[in-house]
């Protein structure tokens, strides 16, 4: 059975969408033709500040200390607001388009001419569940597919041995919310995430029999599944008609490949020396995300379309995420440093072996936080104004979009909602926004909802 | 293509002038299919409607094109209207302003369209087809086919049969013994009796409780961050299970889930019922640790609200309210203020613990005693709060430093050095040193009268405390509360809030408020509520739904329940009985269906199942019949029975009950099949496992489910996300989903529990899981490969078959 055959009967809402990712696939895009084939995510779990990460604002080391007054009544998640409150880092300018990137971040500042910022980023929840809803799946609520499923399911696979949208989450534990981040929501489970525990003894949740079950061996799988396959193609003698049956028998064939491939795109050990350090492999602290960013590149090499990076668990104590409302010089610093040189070698890699031309790296967090104190060392939660950012794929880059107030406060310049960024993304990847659509509960739902422009100055 | 419409349009331009526009024949129909849909006779979108010639003239004026709104807003590049499908074509745009331009005559006699639409209309009895059949049911599916030149597909064999019926009614496989003695059993009402044994098994309540709590999407935790379990869900899980199993009469069913506290006071099971309320997801940050008068609170409160309307509304009527929250529906009769009024409904209830009494009389008395304490808190909130929001800038700043020291410690954790306990012992003795004189400053500005009164009350409802306290223990569900205790900043409404309409549905922009009430749309009932308390409102739509002229309920609940019988519903849609909607195959059988059960079977559930599974259509074979499936290739006017793939829960119960460790105990609290950790965000890791561990062989359905980390092996068999309200699955069959049939360590133990039941028995593991006996071939096969692989192995790809997973 071929591909367009499997695609056909594997179930669950292949209608015009799905007949058009065979021409996706085939290299035509869903809707116009693509500039980018991939995407991977990272997401700073927890509200990476921007005020002390890409958004400078010398206005903030001027009055240090001093009385904050934006001029209009601030209604912050936790606290009353402090005073205004400099970043622990410096500032310095990088590249050709001058960037200003704070010491938390030295090495992702070196490929800042690759980079477009989105410095005006607000978002419609304080909090950070639905914030970091929205920010994946572009609602506020549980249950909506995120980018990755609505990608998988607009564009489907470019390896059949491979799934479509993969998960690697932060080893210390999920984000808020958890699993239902990556969710395929009301659309079939065919487009939900595979979660990848990269580091861990089975990465993959049943890709191998429990290992207490001594019995079951790879010649018995072989065989197993020879004589699955027999038996399952004279049961359909007689219920001829049915596609769904073949469609099954197939999926043995595909389960039996994804066995064989996965170990090979997970096992980092055929990488050089040179690209383990370029990633930050060589040290404790760069050593985890170092290589979950290089498994994302192996996936994406192999032709996964969306994977999706976590820095960050839970919102818990001791803290593991961003959530910094405490002692950000520490928090922030430990987790920013953790990044930093991972992403950066992530972003040259790319780069360096021409993938970064089709690639999407796409750089977010939920919402931003405030550039007064928490307290004497924290900063709460700001959804008014924040940064993402995005490289490759046709993005331009060392380019800067929008813009807050002076005190990194509010996006008062070109505001841009998550709807902004995922019909840009969807655009590079051939898909209009508007068209990919599913219908549940009376609505033909969108991720943009009933929001998005494409940013034209991000992409040229 | 092109050269058609090409044509098309050189003759609506060249030729057809001659002629004046006609308004009934040529423009009412553009307005008919692409205009009224939103500008029907009544509550038009944007106060416009265009159902007759009277209300089109309103936007026209007759000869002048730029003055007519009519022709405005669908001419032009890009024309405003209509907002969805696309411009008209060009050559309508060109018939309406041409009919404008002729001075826009009226042809129509005063005729209006059409536009009710058919889920609206009246239930009549629609006239039975003469054609013979084993019931009713028969006769109108007959009819059909017999349209198209299509006929039935013969009787399905008895070891079919018996085997779709016990999964459709059971959601587990026949014994073998029981498909022998029903092979065997040739008496006339074989079948009939087969029906009635499933039907008075207590299975057959868990497997209908579990296709309900898709529909109303419920969970054993709450969703969002902060995922915590919700311990006391599950007795509204065991009420739907118990009503089925009771047979409790639908329009019973329903009340008791919107308002069984009220409307059926003293009884236990109408109370456990209102767990309905409360059984979507629910914001913990939001409710519960987010500071009072916010904006992102009540935007939380609005979205809480929108889950009650939605689940209500979708799950007993197919109607999808919830797409008037921002804007009039755009599809649908149900203007932004119906939605509104219907969240006022719900605007006195949160979700919350509710304790209930088995015995009647203690509950009457607990009930006097919470409505006491419920009057008595409503008088001691004002002070309270008073105490709880006095503020000065000197407070303020004490709230901060308080509030600092209490982050900073929890920053810390357990100090690991000399240094580090100092800090903590300085952190702590500042606070305490703050909140006292906080507390100072706090006292001076409310002053001793408030204090005094509010110890006044304060013993006064120690004493009801007490009362309550010598009851015996209540039970408790979570369900929809207006009074309960308060938990961090989670505090009871104890008057319903005020609604108002927001404009976009943005907070920033409240509009007018409104009073409860329902859909408009529903033609003879008054949709109007009085603005009573909470109970007396929830009272009201539970009223309104089941009144028997509610012609949304009855069909809706027909077409649920023929949709799980035949795995698609006579309307495909069962939760949108709307424009966006399917429209119904046979829409005769469904009104009288409708009719019958509400009228006829007096809402009795089991009489449904009965008629249609004793239908000849549910007992056709599924096999392929090339000719009928050229000329209705979905099967949707039902020439056979469709084959389907087992649902997750049947996957697993099946697997379970061919291994010989089903364990049938019912009812009671979530089994957790996990790992659990109660960190900040609980952490639920189903990878550690042991399939085998006390309470694991249980049914699907006593699973605690969990909503943001869902158990992967279910969510591979397409068990749906729970906090997406599931009308209808969907079946996939993904290699993944391959995988996890393989190797789950579930499946697994399950194949190594079936070796040994069987003993080495290659047959009785083929009856086992097939339900019938090997033939020579497949056993030469199956022989070789257990002699080689082990029996364990053989019984495991047994369970991987196609033969297991689907039904016939």
């Amino acid at each position: 059975m071929d591909r367009r055959n499997f695609l056909m009967n594997s179930g669950g809402g292949l209608g015009g969408v799905a007949l058009s990712s065979l021409m996706a696939q085939e290299g035509g895009g869903l809707h116009h033709k693509p500039r980018a084939k991939r995407v991977i995510q990272l997401f700073m779990s927890g509200a990476a500040s921007q005020c002390d990460t890409f958004d400078y604002k010398p206005r903030l080391i001027e009055k240090a200390g001093q009385k904050w007054d934006p001029g209009e009544k601030v209604e912050l998640f936790q606290s009353n607001p402090g005073v205004v409150m400099p970043s622990p880092w410096g500032w310095k300018q990088y590249g050709r388009c001058g960037k200003w990137v704070s010491d938390l971040f030295p090495h992702t500042a070196q490929c800042v001419d690759d980079i477009a910022f989105v410095q005006s980023m607000t978002t419609k929840s304080n909090i950070h569940g639905p914030a970091t809803f929205m920010q994946n799946t572009g609602f506020i609520l549980p249950g909506f597919p995120s980018a990755g499923a609505w990608v998988s399911y607009a564009l489907g696979s470019l390896n059949d041995n491979l799934p479509v949208f993969v998960v690697l989450p932060d080893p210390r534990g999920l984000p808020p919310n958890g699993s239902a981040n990556w969710s395929g929501g009301f659309l079939p489970a065919t487009h939900q995430a595979t979660t990848v525990r990269v580091g861990s003894a089975h990465p993959i949740y049943d890709l191998e029999a429990p290992a207490s079950a001594k019995y079951i061996t790879k010649d018995g799988d072989r065989e197993g599944l020879t004589l699955l396959e027999q038996v399952n193609r004279r049961h359909m003698r007689g219920r001829e008609g049915d596609s769904r049956l073949e469609a099954r028998i197939a999926s043995y064939e595909m389960a039996a490949k994804l066995q064989l491939s996965a170990p090979e795109v997970l096992g980092i050990e055929g990488e050089s020396e040179a690209t383990r350090k370029l990633y930050g492999m060589d040290q404790e602290i760069t050593a985890d995300l170092g290589r979950r960013c290089l498994v994302g590149r192996r996936l994406i090499e192999r032709g996964v379309r969306f994977v999706q990076i976590w820095s960050g668990a839970d919102n818990g104590f001791p803290r593991r995420n961003w959530d910094s409302h405490e002692n950000l010089a520490k928090d922030h610093g430990e987790l920013g440093t953790a990044l930093d040189k991972p992403v950066a070698g992530l972003l040259k890699d790319l780069k360096a072996r021409g993938l970064l031309e089709d690639t999407i790296v796409y750089w977010t967090t939920e919402f931003g936080r405030m550039p007064c104190s928490q307290g004497s060392l924290g900063r709460d939660h700001n959804p008014n104004g924040f940064t993402s950012w995005l490289a490759g794929g046709g993005f331009q880059g060392g380019v800067s979009y929008g813009a807050t107030d002076e005190w990194s406060y509010k996006a008062v310049e070109k505001p841009v909602y998550c709807y902004d960024v995922h019909a840009t993304l969807l655009h590079q990847l051939g898909i209009d926004h508007t068209r990919l659509t599913y219908r549940n509960n009376g609505i033909d739902r969108r991720l943009t909802d009933v929001h998005g422009q494409v940013i034209r100055d991000l992409v040229g | 293509m092109k050269r058609f419409t090409l044509l098309a349009f050189v003759l609506g331009a060249k030729l057809l002038p001659a002629q004046a526009v006609s308004f009934v024949r040529e423009v009412q129909p553009i307005l008919a299919e692409r205009c009224v849909v939103c500008h029907p006779a009544k509550n038009g979108a944007a106060e416009v409607s265009l159902a007759s010639y009277a209300q089109v003239a309103a936007n026209v004026v007759a000869g002048k094109l730029d003055e007519s709104m009519l022709s405005i807003v669908v001419s032009g590049d890009k024309p405003s209207m209509p907002k969805v499908g696309g411009p008209l074509k060009p050559q309508q745009v060109e018939l309406i302003r041409r009919w404008i331009a002729e001075g826009a005559r009226d042809d129509s006699a005063g005729k209006k369209l059409d536009e009710t639409w058919w889920s609206l209309r009246p239930l009549d009895k629609p006239p039975l087809p003469e054609l013979a059949g084993r019931t009713v049911v028969d006769r109108f599916i007959s009819a059909k086919l017999r349209e198209k030149g299509l006929v039935p597909s013969p009787e399905a064999d008895r070891r079919t049969l018996i085997r779709r019926l016990t999964f459709d009614l059971h959601g587990l496989p026949p014994t073998p013994a029981e498909v022998v003695a029903f092979e065997r059993d040739r008496s006339p009402d074989s079948y009939e009796k087969l029906v009635d044994r499933l039907l008075a098994s207590p299975r057959y309540g868990e497997r209908w409780a579990r296709h309900w709590l898709d529909v109303v999407h419920y969970g054993d935790s709450h969703g969002y961050d902060k995922d915590k379990p919700r311990p006391n869900a599950w007795p509204y899980r065991d009420a739907v299970i118990r009503a089925f199993n009771e047979d409790v009469p639908y329009a019973r069913f329903v009340q008791e889930q919107i308002a069984g506290d009220v409307l059926f006071a003293g009884n236990a099971r109408a109370f456990e019922a209102t767990g309905f309320l409360a059984a979507g997801p629910w914001d913990f940050v939001g409710h519960q640790e987010l500071r009072e008068g916010t904006m992102d609170k009540k935007l939380t409160r609005v979205l809480d609200r929108d889950d009650m309307v939605a689940t209500t509304v979708s799950t007993f009527t197919s109607m999808t309210a919830h797409c008037a929250r921002c804007h009039d529906h755009k599809f649908d009769p149900i203007p932004q203020e119906d939605y509104y009024k219907l969240q006022a409904v719900f605007a006195g209830v949160d979700r919350a613990d509710r304790p209930y009494d088995e015995d009647p009389a203690v509950n009457a008395v607990r009930r006097e005693l919470m409505s006491g304490k419920l009057s008595l808190q409503k008088r001691m909130q004002p002070l309270l709060d008073k105490v709880e929001f006095a503020t000065t800038p000197e407070i303020v700043t004490l709230d901060d430093r308080i509030q600092d020291a209490g982050s900073l410690l929890a920053h810390l954790g357990e100090p690991k050095n000399a240094a580090q306990v100092l800090e903590k012992k300085e952190l702590e003795a500042r606070r305490v040193v703050d909140r006292e004189a906080r507390q100072k400053l706090v006292d001076a500005k409310v002053g001793p009268a408030t204090y005094a009164a509010i110890e006044v009350l304060k013993a006064e409802a120690k004493i009801l405390d007490q009362k309550i306290a010598d009851l015996p223990a209540p039970k408790l569900v979570y369900s929809g509360a207006g009074f309960f205790a308060r938990v961090g900043n989670f505090r009871p409404s104890l008057e319903p809030r005020p609604v108002a309409v927001l404009e976009r549905g943005s907070m920033g922009s409240p509009g007018k408020l409104v009073t409860p009430g329902a859909l408009r749309c529903v033609p003879g009932l008054d949709a109007e509520f009085a603005a009573g308390d909470e109970g007396a409102r929830r009272a009201a739509l539970a009223k309104w739904i089941v009144d028997e002229k509610n012609v949304l309920t009855w069909r809706s609940i027909v077409n649920r329940v023929w949709h799980y019988h035949f795995g698609a519903g006579l309307v495909d849609t069962p939760s949108d009985f709307g424009r966006m909607g399917s429209k119904p195959t046979h829409p005769e059988l469904l009104d009288w269906m409708a009719l019958w059960f509400r009228d006829e079977a007096k809402g009795s559930m089991k009489q449904l199942h009965r008629l249609i599974v004793t239908s000849a259509v549910y007992r056709q074979s599924s096999k392929q019949n090339e000719a009928a499936a050229k000329a209705d290739s979905d099967n949707r006017l039902l020439w056979r029975m469709n084959r389907m793939r087992l649902d997750a829960e049947s996957v697993r119960d099946a697997t379970l009950a061919v291994a010989g460790k089903l364990d049938l105990t019912m009812g009671g609290p979530g089994v957790r099949m996990f790992a659990f950790k109660d960190d900040h965000s609980p952490v639920y890791d189903y990878s550690i496992f042991d399939p085998d561990s006390p309470g694991a062989y249980r049914r699907s359905i006593y699973r605690f489910v969990v909503r943001s980390v869902q158990d992967p092996f279910m969510e591979r068999l397409d068990c749906p996300d729970p906090s997406v309200q599931t009308p209808k699955r969907s079946t996939t069959l993904t290699a993944i989903q391959a995988l996890a049939m393989l190797n789950n360590p579930f499946v697994v133990s399950m194949a190594e529990h079936l070796a040994e039941r069987v003993k080495g028995s290659i047959a009785t593991a083929g009856w086992l899981v097939l339900g019938r006996e090997l033939d020579a071939p497949e056993r030469l096969g199956y022989d070789a490969y257990a002699a080689r692989h082990g029996m364990a192995n053989l019984c495991r790809l047994l369970l991987n078959t196609n033969e297991f997973l689907f039904v016939d």
